[in-house]
């Protein structure tokens, strides 16, 4: 009797969990018909057309057969645009750093002065994270006219967001023993602060900035097209009057400078780190 | 002021000259009546005990007896509710500033400053003397770098001075956090669960470390531990918390297995044991 009711309950047990696997089974085949829908409409919003693609890109060879040689004739202007856009980027990301480190401090809640405005700072670096540096200069264009203070404009208020959220999630990720043990040495809080604090944070932030800016010259590069300044500028005449070796002359350029600031910037990362 | 040195004053042992009778020796940090409650519980009720000259004094209780708490507002990282912290001649309690360096503090977790060297760690211990832009340029006077040399050839680590904390091994680094500790020339020295995190070779390395510092130099030395045996042998006196009230103080020993029956409990006590 009781070998059946135990031999029962097993049974029991055997086929609720039975049910309960092909509930999951049908949610699988749901998740996977959501994910196909998904892509197609996908696919159709974003007009994915392959036949466009196999008559363009014979005219894209075309044109590339057409940029050789390049033409270096206008290379001292190249130079100085390029230059332009590496000091649009060192500037806006400086500064954007600067005003960066009050903000994290706020928007750290273990080490906050002011836990009230925690969510504000936070909401603010979002807003400006969330509008690209494109979009800002595109505006300033406006404002304050054409010409690279736009784009520098642009980089700095949409960076600040970025450094701003990176610095303070790395904050509220400090462990506070050491500074706890500085302050019990009788060294004053702000102490304490620039002693045991500051040199964990300083290389994590100076390694941001200069991954900032590096990110930052490599985005700026489009800036031009809205008028904002630097060698953005001269691709989209390039392009405008189609002349093909200038445009490719101008493409192998940013590559190169690219390129070079990248192997800088990251040999200067692992100096810091 | 004197030239600083780890050792002034102190190179005649304290043990040769005085008795075990700690009673008639002075009282180095006075706890009256320390109470703290979190949430409307109370983590630490009436807590009473005087630490004398010399003296080492083991805190045992059992995990969330409220040692921690405890700790923390006789450091002044916490602010009791009620009762005093007191030095010899000075109430400590509500003191934030430069008198915290009388009470130097080694923790658990060692608490260094990863990358600076184990030399600049220790030199953290004058800042309760230094003028504060010393402290943020980080750039000491002689007179406080020999000491600090001083101090790192206590702990046996002269050698590694220029060497990053975060590069030493456990043992090392909670021998530079002693250094930073004795730097600091402090009356007392609290040590919460100095040896917890680390194997017990190395335990009983700090321990002799900090037993020679109390019973030569005179530092009162105040120190948590979960391992009884580690108090029979190391400590003079014992105190005992169980649910934030103190319920043993006694020489150490004194303490018997009944004590520690009042403590831990019959079953906590036979895992300890074994």
């Amino acid at each position: 009797m009781n070998a059946g009711s135990a031999a029962e309950s097993a049974l029991g047990a055997l086929d609720a969990k039975n049910r309960a696997w092909t509930a999951r089974r049908l949610s699988v085949w749901a998740v996977v018909a959501a994910v196909l829908v998904f892509y197609v409409v996908c696919w159709r919003l974003a007009q994915v057309d392959p036949a466009k693609l196999a008559t363009g890109l014979p005219k894209l060879g075309h044109w590339l057969a057409q940029s050789w040689p390049p033409k270096l004739d206008e290379l001292p202007l190249f130079l100085q645009r390029i230059a332009e856009t590496v000091a649009m980027a060192a500037i806006g990301t400086t500064v954007a750093t600067l005003l960066a480190v009050p903000m994290a401090v706020l928007a750290s809640r273990n080490i906050t002065p002011l836990p009230a405005l925690y969510y504000p700072a936070r909401w603010f670096l979002n807003a400006l994270r969330g509008i690209d540096s494109f979009v800002f200069a595109l505006l300033f264009v406006a404002a304050v006219g054409l010409g690279p203070f736009a784009g520098v404009i642009g980089i700095a208020l949409h960076t600040w967001g970025s450094a701003a959220k990176l610095f303070a999630d790395h904050m509220e990720n400090v462990t506070l023993g050491p500074l706890e043990a500085v302050e019990t040495t009788g060294s004053g809080r702000l102490t304490a602060v620039a002693y045991a604090l500051v040199p964990d944070v300083a290389p994590v932030m100076l390694s941001t900035t200069l991954f900032w800016w590096e990110f930052n010259v490599r985005a700026s590069t489009v800036l031009g097209v809205v008028g904002a300044g630097g060698i953005g500028q001269e691709l989209k005449n390039s392009m405008d009057l189609l002349d093909f070796p200038r445009l490719f002359t101008i493409i192998v350029l940013i590559l190169i400078v690219v390129t070079a600031l990248d192997q800088l910037s990251g040999w200067l990362r692992r100096k810091l780190v | 002021m004197n030239a600083p040195s780890a050792y002034a004053g102190m190179q005649m042992s304290v043990a040769d000259h005085f008795s075990k009778d700690f009673e008639s020796r002075p009282v180095r940090l006075e706890i009256e009546a320390l109470s703290k409650g979190y949430a409307g519980r109370r983590a630490i009720d009436e807590v009473s005990f005087r630490v004398r000259e010399g003296e080492f004094l083991a805190v045992l209780g059992p995990s969330g007896a409220g040692k921690t708490t405890l700790f923390r507002c006789i450091t002044g990282l916490s602010t009791p509710d009620s009762g005093a912290v007191r030095l010899a001649d000075f109430d400590m309690t509500h003191f934030r500033g430069r008198e915290r360096r009388r009470i130097a503090v080694v923790f658990q977790q060692f608490n260094l400053v990863n990358r600076l060297s184990a030399l600049e760690n220790v030199l953290a211990g004058r800042l309760g003397y230094v003028p504060k832009w010393r402290g943020w340029l980080r750039r000491f006077k002689r007179e406080d770098k020999l000491l600090a040399l001083e101090c790192l050839d206590r702990v046996g680590l002269l050698d590694k001075a220029e060497q990053r904390a975060d590069t030493l091994s456990g043992g090392q680094q909670q021998r530079v956090a002693i250094a930073r500790a004795l730097a600091q020339r402090p009356d007392v020295i609290l040590a919460d669960e100095p040896v917890a995190s680390l194997d017990p070779q190395i335990s009983a390395g700090i321990l002799d470390l900090l037993r020679g510092i109390c019973h030569r130099d005179g530092v009162a030395v105040v120190c948590s531990l979960h391992q009884l045996h580690l108090a029979q042998s190391y400590a003079d006196r014992i105190v005992g918390l169980v649910r934030g009230r103190l319920v043993v103080d006694m020489r150490a020993d004194g303490f018997d297995t009944t004590m520690a029956e009042r403590l831990y409990g019959n079953a906590e006590l036979q895992g300890m044991i074994n």
